[in-house]
């Protein structure tokens, strides 16, 4: 696989800004995996690689609830190393499977720092103490500036295990095409079972769950009519 | 107010500093700066005690955010006694949080999504993806706005606007919204995944759902679904490998 260096950089310019969006800053829903995939398949001229998955890993996505301090994983960075092996792999139906276990390692590797932040910003945060009671406004700002700063940090580094991850899987890992359906046949499985699980669990009992069921129905009926 | 606009802009970084001790505090203080300035001249002291105040712990959805800030600032230009404001900010940590999650991550945005990947499964072209975000940011903007000149509009009574306000209703009937757009997007999506292959691969793969719902029903929530998978995917790697 090559990829122009200039390429590679917007790539990592595109991965840190959505890592910076999930939580920090602005928040735009730029990190969704869908949003990212699409925008890092047109940067390497396949935007339809990048659509297939992007939207597979938004399945994943779809299964989180980014409350407060809970856990979760972080797809933003993940899915531009999804999207660059799907962009190089010889058919999708080859290459989906590999592609997504890029995303959700990179995922998973990634909740794992939100976490490291946070315990790194509330250690800046007592280094501050005096100065924040004091009612000192520049030491809010330099700790806010400061923690937006190494998200940006964390997010580059995430970009960057993702696209290395990608290069190195496309490079040094040779399937042949029957394992690579089969690994995205487990991958689409995998997804359908995420989204699945996620919606049955914010359905509850109540009216959630009767829309829910609507909805499957109205999808269904649409698949018969087509 | 003035320094209304430098507030609204900070406060989508209401997160920057986010951490397990003070969670929104920070932003929180960061964004209210602008707004506490004008008080500085005339009672420097009271300035000093506000801004101590504003960056303590607070926590709830940020896009709701704004509700709690100009409360509070509003309450602080007022003069009302800092023991009353601080009860007043953790008074409103829950609702909002409760309301912003119910509204947003449980219902806005997974129904914006799933109605996006539907749409695009279906065959619209993925210029759906700028739809999404300029509809999507259309939306938390105005939110945004609304939130904190109502939360500075009325100050130590934000409670009462809130409840008497659209946002209540529309919390509650998001969630169905969501469901219901989800359902859709969820055969839509396997089909669309699945054309290509076989009988049998389809049917492994819905037999890998099925199973997958369970497992994740019984080994917890969030990390369930992609662990599994990665398990899964390495697994079949792994025998792949070691039949070729």
């Amino acid at each position: 696989m090559i990829v122009e260096p200039v390429i590679l950089l917007a790539l990592l310019l595109w991965g840190t800004l959505v890592g910076l969006d999930l939580v920090s800053f602005p928040q735009a829903m730029l990190s969704r995996p869908f949003v990212v995939a699409v925008v890092a398949g047109t940067l390497l001229g396949d935007p339809a690689a990048g659509l297939r998955v992007g939207i597979l890993l938004e399945l994943f996505a779809l299964d989180v609830l980014p409350v407060g301090a809970s856990w979760y994983p972080d797809y933003g960075p993940a899915t531009v190393g999804a999207a660059l092996y799907a962009t190089t792999a010889d058919s999708w139906v080859t290459g989906l499977g590999v592609a997504t276990a890029i995303g959700l390692m990179g995922g998973l590797v990634g909740g794992s720092s939100l976490r490291w932040l946070r315990h790194r910003v509330a250690r800046d945060l007592h280094e501050q103490a005096d100065a924040l009671a004091a009612g000192n406004t520049s030491a809010i700002r330099q700790l806010q500036y400061r923690s937006i700063g190494r998200d940006a940090l964390r997010s580059a580094g995430l970009t960057a295990l993702a696209l290395g991850l990608a290069i190195a899987a496309s490079r040094w890992l040779v399937l042949d095409p029957r394992t690579g359906a089969a690994l995205t046949i487990v991958a689409i499985g995998c997804g359908l079972a995420a989204v699945i699980g996620g919606a049955l669990r914010s359905a509850g009992r109540g009216a959630r769950m009767r829309w829910l069921a609507a909805g499957l129905a109205g999808g269904l009926l649409l698949l018969g009519l087509r | 107010m003035k320094g209304r606009l430098t507030a609204l802009r900070r406060l989508y970084a209401v997160q920057g500093a986010w951490n397990y001790e003070r969670m929104l505090g920070i932003g929180m203080g960061y964004a209210a700066e602008p707004l506490l300035e004008s008080i500085e001249s005339a009672d420097p002291a009271r300035h000093e005690e506000a801004v101590v105040r504003s960056a303590e712990f607070f926590n709830s959805h940020p896009y709701l955010a704004g509700l709690a800030l100009g409360a509070s600032v509003r309450a602080e230009h007022d003069g009302v006694p800092g023991v009353q404001i601080a009860r007043l900010r953790t008074a409103l940590c829950s609702p909002l949080g409760a309301l912003g999650d119910q509204l947003f991550w449980a219902g806005v945005v997974p129904a914006m999504v799933a109605a996006s990947i539907t749409a695009m499964v279906l065959g619209a072209s993925p210029w759906v993806v700028a739809v999404f975000l300029v509809t999507f940011n259309l939306l938390r903007g105005w939110v945004a706005v609304w939130a904190l000149d109502t939360g500075i509009g009325s100050g130590t009574s934000v409670g009462a606007a809130i409840r008497q306000s659209w946002l209540p209703r529309a919390a509650a009937r998001a969630g169905s919204v969501a469901g219901l757009l989800i359902g859709l997007a969820i055969p839509v999506t396997g089909a669309w995944f699945l054309e290509p292959f076989g009988r049998g691969p389809v049917i492994a793969a819905l037999g890998l759902a099925v199973a997958g719902v369970v497992i994740a029903r019984v080994g917890g929530p969030v990390y369930a679904a992609p662990r599994f998978a990665l398990a899964a995917i390495g697994l079949t790697l792994l025998v792949g490998g070691l039949l070729t």
